[in-house]
């Protein structure tokens, strides 16, 4: 009886004590932030480790997170299609269909909205939902976490990157997110034009890529910059090539799909969708937020003569009045070779970003 | 013996307690004053809204759909608030700007309406992070390193015929930088307001006063863009001359 006493108490201090437990000491990550980029701020309960970052890029390529162990994140956001989906409208498990297309994960450790409508503020709020969608993944958190908690080596990664004995879904997503904020692409040819322009040294492979800059790539950005020209950059500007807004850019004179508003309520941001990086942009196909371009002339079509006015368009399309921004076939062929110099093959082909 | 279970049961039960117990920080330190300035945008005698209708005095109708705008080096003598605050209405409210200091200090205050050519072409990404200057913070507010920072945008919708109709068809952009047309600001007599948590300087911003100061209007339907481009000198220069002439203390 004594013993058993004793036994109890002691267990009690151990069990009250369990965070003086051994630990596993995490390696942090160091990000390969671009010198032409700023900062990436990282949430201080999700700090980037090495043995996280590991952990997200398997579960990312896992298809036990969806319910018929079918599906995984890249199913839908495939490393050759930029992180998307080349169909107009992906197809979840149960052979649903939503009504966006999936969207290219670049560089999202810098935005500060996600999903077209931007109803998630955080990247860890974000990986919460696809599996729980109906139309996705259509999984219960509980159900996966049991299929992880199976499975040792999920385990062990969970112990190596949370120390933690128990898996849960929030810790499944911070290392998703960790996975994701290392998907960023600065190595592509228009990066060296920005940095050429703005007097930024240049590396020894820079030098090289600058050679093969041609006078109509230069060209083409003269024009995707130009006030009178195409007039791309109020939105897709800077080292992301996006702003961080809603916008309303002359899709449709009638929405069927009224974006942001569905967040805010608000008609004013009817019709207004999160304003995408145009990196990559050679491999994202199809385009915009229902996927009804299916190639980049078309895009440029729709720039150029395709704007339908509506009541929130945005006032920076500065030629809906005339239907675009009227551009000839010579300067649609320019505007087409510059958004061609911003794909990244270092990017897509990154070893460090394919299935493990 | 059952006074020894007791014993031991204190004394586990003692253990458990000290043994977990957190490190506690004494909590005796002052927090640093906050001091905040915040920017009330008005329509003459109204609160302006974005995306609500205001009259204008030819009788159109406007809607604002974005007001931003970077008040840079806010000082008094030695003393600097901040390096630069960035005003956006839409997405940040009416906070213009949060330093620390004592408003003893600034009993008056200089600042820049718009960024200093010193700092107007600097690599946006190498401000500090919680600079407003930082790229990440700047957002649209900057063109790119050669022409620098927009220093004020004013965005609108306006509906030029006066009719029954609603038809905002009208846009208005006026997007102002340059080295050129800086400005710089002088509020004198400031007056701080005790918040408890902070002291605040409340400004206004009179969209009225922007577009009818004294004998500079200006008339939305005619003047409705600019990007501070070659050949749109004076409106630019207005804009700004009317902007700076509509914030003030409220
Ligand atoms: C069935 C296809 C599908 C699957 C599976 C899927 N996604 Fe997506 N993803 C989409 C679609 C479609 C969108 C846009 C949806 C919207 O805006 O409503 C999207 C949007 C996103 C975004 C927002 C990107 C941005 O720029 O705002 C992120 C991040 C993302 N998905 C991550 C994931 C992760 C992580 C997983 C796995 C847990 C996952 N997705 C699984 C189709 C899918
Ligand atoms: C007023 C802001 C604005 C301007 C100016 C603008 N865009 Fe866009 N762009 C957007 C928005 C918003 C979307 C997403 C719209 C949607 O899906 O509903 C978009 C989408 C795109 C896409 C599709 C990206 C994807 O991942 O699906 C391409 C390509 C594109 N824009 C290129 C251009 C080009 C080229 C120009 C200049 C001719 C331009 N944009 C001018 C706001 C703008």
């Amino acid at each position: 009886m004594r013993y058993l006493f004793l036994f109890v108490g002691i267990t009690v201090i151990f069990m009250a004590c369990k965070k003086d437990k051994t630990i596993y000491v995490q390696t942090p990550y160091e990000l390969k932030i671009p010198s032409h980029f700023p900062d990436m701020i990282i949430p201080i309960d999700n700090p980037m480790t090495v043995e996280g970052v590991e952990l997200g890029r398997k579960l990312f390529y896992e298809k036990k997170l969806s319910g018929d162990n079918t599906q995984a994140c890249a199913t839908c956001h495939a490393p050759s299609a930029g992180f998307s989906d080349p169909e107009q409208f992906s197809t979840g498990i149960d052979g649903l269909q939503g009504d966006r297309n999936s969207m290219a994960l670049i560089n999202l450790g810098w935005n500060t909205s996600f999903f077209w409508d931007g109803r998630s503020k955080t990247l860890e709020e974000q990986i919460i939902q696809p599996v729980i969608n109906p139309i996705e993944m259509h999984e219960e958190w509980k159900n996966v976490v049991g299929k992880l908690s199976a499975d040792i080596e999920y385990k062990n990664m969970f112990f190596k990157a949370f120390n933690t004995d128990e898996i849960d879904s929030l810790q499944a997503a911070k290392a998703i997110a960790q996975f994701l904020r290392t998907l960023i692409s600065g190595e592509s040819k228009f990066d060296v034009m920005y940095k050429f322009e703005n007097n930024l040294s240049l590396s020894a492979n820079d030098q090289v890529i600058y050679q093969t800059i041609t006078p109509s790539e230069w060209a083409g950005y003269d024009l995707f910059k130009s006030l009178n020209g195409a007039d791309c950059f109020h939105c897709h500007n800077g080292p992301l090539m996006q702003v961080q807004k809603f916008s309303n850019n002359g899709l449709d004179a009638a929405f069927t799909d009224i974006g942001r508003g569905d967040v805010t309520g608000d008609p004013n941001d009817y019709g207004k969708f999160k304003v995408p990086t145009l990196r990559n942009i050679a491999y994202t196909a199809p385009y915009m937020h229902d996927g009804r371009f299916s190639t980049i002339d078309e895009v440029i079509e729709h720039y150029s003569s395709g704007i339908q006015q509506s009541s929130t368009i945005d006032p920076l399309i500065e030629y809906a009045f005339q239907g675009g921004v009227q551009l000839d076939a010579f300067e649609k062929d320019l505007l087409k070779q510059f958004l061609m110099t911003l794909s990244d093959e270092n990017f897509v082909n990154n070893p460090d970003f394919q299935e493990p | 013996m059952r006074k020894f279970k007791q014993v031991v049961l204190i004394s586990l039960a003692a253990v458990t307690f000290f043994s977990c117990k957190e490190e506690q920080e004494p909590d005796c330190q002052t927090e640093p004053a906050k001091l905040r300035v915040t920017v009330q945008p008005v329509f003459g005698s109204e609160t302006l809204y974005l995306d609500s209708v205001y009259s204008t005095v030819e009788g159109y109708d406007v809607k604002f759909t974005d007001l931003k705008f970077y008040m840079e080096n806010p000082r008094n003598g030695s003393a600097v608030l901040i390096d630069a605050g960035l005003f956006d209405y839409r997405e940040r409210g009416t906070l213009l700007m949060e330093g620390e200091g004592s408003y003893l200090d600034y009993s008056s205050m200089n600042a820049n309406l718009g960024v200093h050519s010193s700092i107007n072409h600097n690599d946006p990404a190498a401000f500090d992070n919680a600079s407003m200057l930082n790229i990440a913070n700047s957002n649209d507010m900057h063109w790119g390193w050669n022409p620098g920072y927009i220093f004020v945008k004013v965005e609108a919708k306006v509906d030029t015929i006066a009719d029954a109709n609603p038809l905002f068809d009208h846009n208005v952009v006026f997007h102002i930088g340059k080295d050129e047309n800086f400005q710089t600001l002088t509020f004198s007599d400031v007056n701080w307001s005790d918040q408890g948590s902070h002291h605040e300087l409340p400004l206004k911003l009179d969209m009225e006063t922007f577009l009818q100061n004294g004998a500079e209007t200006i008339d939305l339907k005619n003047e409705y863009t600019s990007h501070t481009a070659a050949g749109q000198e004076v409106l630019s220069m207005k804009v700004m001359v009317n902007f700076k002439a509509a914030l003030t203390p409220y």
